[in-house]
């Protein structure tokens, strides 16, 4: 990925902008795709990462089958070593309070202070993704055997990069709960790690899985095995063991919120399914990195970034992009909104520079 | 009618065994053009998605229909429109199989994907190509397209072939 896309070499310096510093919290797809519009411009670009290396969940969750590490990290390298672009990774950025755990914390060694960073630059921008998991909240989630599809994926490819010594281990029967992409991933790379059944389970059905008909079928023709119109109640466990999954039969009514059928429990519908690992895909959340007001921010109600149409959050020195504004999605969504941002720093900057 | 002028130097080819539906192509194509992709990701039916722009086709329907001489080919190959020329009648529209070309409705001409022409111009590539997390935009000259699509196709026949613990 070129994230340079836009010029050959940074604008020469004569215009003051190399003296103008901007940093970027999040070395995702739309950190890295601001920090390159931002670079070829000529400031002075700082990017701020948790991980080890920068790409987000190009590098740290999509499986590598559909994104390689080389194609992200060429265009990290040129950031870095023909536009001066500082990463500073193993760094994990939050305002004043304990940050809370999320996901892919795993090596975190310097932890800064947001409010540090604002004073220091002339603009930053928050492109920290959803680096949160929604958790089921029923009896028998906290233990061994279950985990986040965020999770799971995240040790693969840093076990791939030898980040880590052991992949994460998944036991002979694995049910995946969720119909997005990442519950397809997951119960690609489960299925790839030699479990003897891999069981998709979502609460409506095929038609109105997120990852779509075309993929869920695929999986099917891999040898998935796809439940739908279930919902979890409880995970059973025996001596903190996994035993297996309770859930309950759905029939859909009415449209919701979201426009799709609203999944309605059947009571008495309960049953037990022998799993000895479960993967919840069910989601994730914005993970900002800040509580909210920190700073004059604002968070919405699902910890979203408040942005107006030009990026801005409510601190004039605070742009915000990606996930983290928008709630998960593609990548595109990302390098799109990281790109508008950075033009919208630009422009800002470029009136203070009159 | 237009003869079909130039030589295809070099072309732009999107291996959708490899796109995963990520609209990274859309997303730059919209900045650079303040709103307005020339390549564009749709979502079908079955949930697959698949991006469609401009396939600058080597006889292109387009440039023989354009009854001014507006659709044309630049010196590498890619089907632009020559604003100054095209008086907006949407020939090129009925011509092309996919749909492509649109009106720009300040203009009023045909507009499409030019392959980055600006960016070309300065020694830069096309964006789309320049930015796909996946690879799956190939740009180059046929012959290295061939060559490329080709050895892609090779691994994945193999793979097929071939069981998982095998390749290991």
């Amino acid at each position: 990925m070129r994230f340079t896309w836009m010029c050959k070499e940074p604008r020469s310096t004569v215009s003051g902008r190399s003296k103008l510093k901007i940093s970027i919290i999040g070395a995702g797809p739309g950190g890295l795709a601001a920090a390159g519009y931002l670079a070829c411009l000529g400031y002075s670009v700082e990017v701020y990462e948790k991980q080890p290396l920068p790409g987000g969940m190009m590098t740290f969750a999509i499986p590598k089958v559909r994104i390689k590490d080389e194609t992200v990290l060429i265009g990290v390298e040129e950031l870095r070593d023909k536009f001066n672009v500082v990463f500073k990774t193993n760094t994990k950025v939050f305002g004043n309070h304990e940050p809370p755990k999320d996901e892919g914390d795993h090596f975190i060694k310097n932890t800064v202070n947001l409010k540090d960073i604002v004073e220091q630059s002339d603009a930053v921008l928050i492109t920290t993704g959803t680096w949160q998991s929604r958790r089921l909240k029923i009896p028998g989630e906290n233990g061994p055997g279950v985990m986040s599809a965020v999770e799971y994926l995240y040790e693969i490819r840093a076990w791939e990069k030898g980040l880590l010594d052991h992949h994460p281990h998944v036991g002979d029967r694995v049910i995946v709960i969720g119909g997005g992409l990442s519950a397809v991933d997951a119960a690609l790379e489960a299925l790839e790690q030699g479990a003897k059944e891999v069981i998709l389970a979502y609460r409506r059905t095929k038609k109105q899985a997120p990852a779509g008909i075309y993929e869920i079928n695929s999986l099917i023709r891999k040898g998935v095995k796809w439940m739908e119109l279930v919902s979890p109640v409880e995970i059973v466990r025996k001596n903190e063991k996994v035993k297996g999954i309770k859930l309950q039969k759905m029939k859909l009514g009415e449209p919701d919120e979201s426009g799709r059928p609203r999944p309605i429990p059947i009571p008495g519908s309960e049953f037990v399914l022998e799993v000895d690992t479960v993967i919840e895909a069910i989601g994730e959340i914005a993970t900002p990195p800040l509580v909210n007001n920190f700073l004059g921010i604002k968070l919405d109600r699902k910890n979203r970034i408040i942005v107006d149409e030009h990026y801005r959050t409510t601190n004039p020195k605070v742009w915000a992009a990606g996930d983290v504004v928008t709630g998960p999605s593609f990548i595109g969504n990302a390098v799109k909104t990281g790109l508008y941002a950075a033009k919208s720093i630009h422009i800002h900057l470029s009136n203070k520079l009159l | 009618m237009s003869q079909q002028p130039g030589k295809i130097v070099y072309l732009r080819f999107i291996d959708l065994d490899k796109c995963i539906g990520c609209y990274t192509c859309q997303a730059v194509c919209d900045f650079l053009h303040d709103g307005r992709p020339f390549i564009k990701v749709y979502e079908t039916e079955i949930g697959l998605r698949t991006p469609l722009s401009c396939l600058h086709c080597s006889k292109a329907p387009c440039i023989e229909v354009c009854p001014t001489g507006a659709m044309t080919r630049d010196d590498t190959g890619a089907v632009y429109v020559d604003s100054m020329k095209c008086i907006g009648c949407m020939a090129c529209l009925y011509a092309c199989p996919f749909g492509i070309p649109e009106l720009d409705p300040q203009l009023r001409v045909a507009t499409k994907c030019d392959l980055c022409k600006p960016l070309r111009e300065q020694g830069l590539e096309p964006a789309c190509y320049a930015m796909c997390p996946a690879e799956a935009i190939v740009y180059g000259s046929p012959q290295d397209i061939g060559e490329k699509i080709k050895k892609r196709k090779a691994e994945m026949i193999i793979r097929a072939r071939t069981s998982g613990p095998m390749l290991e």
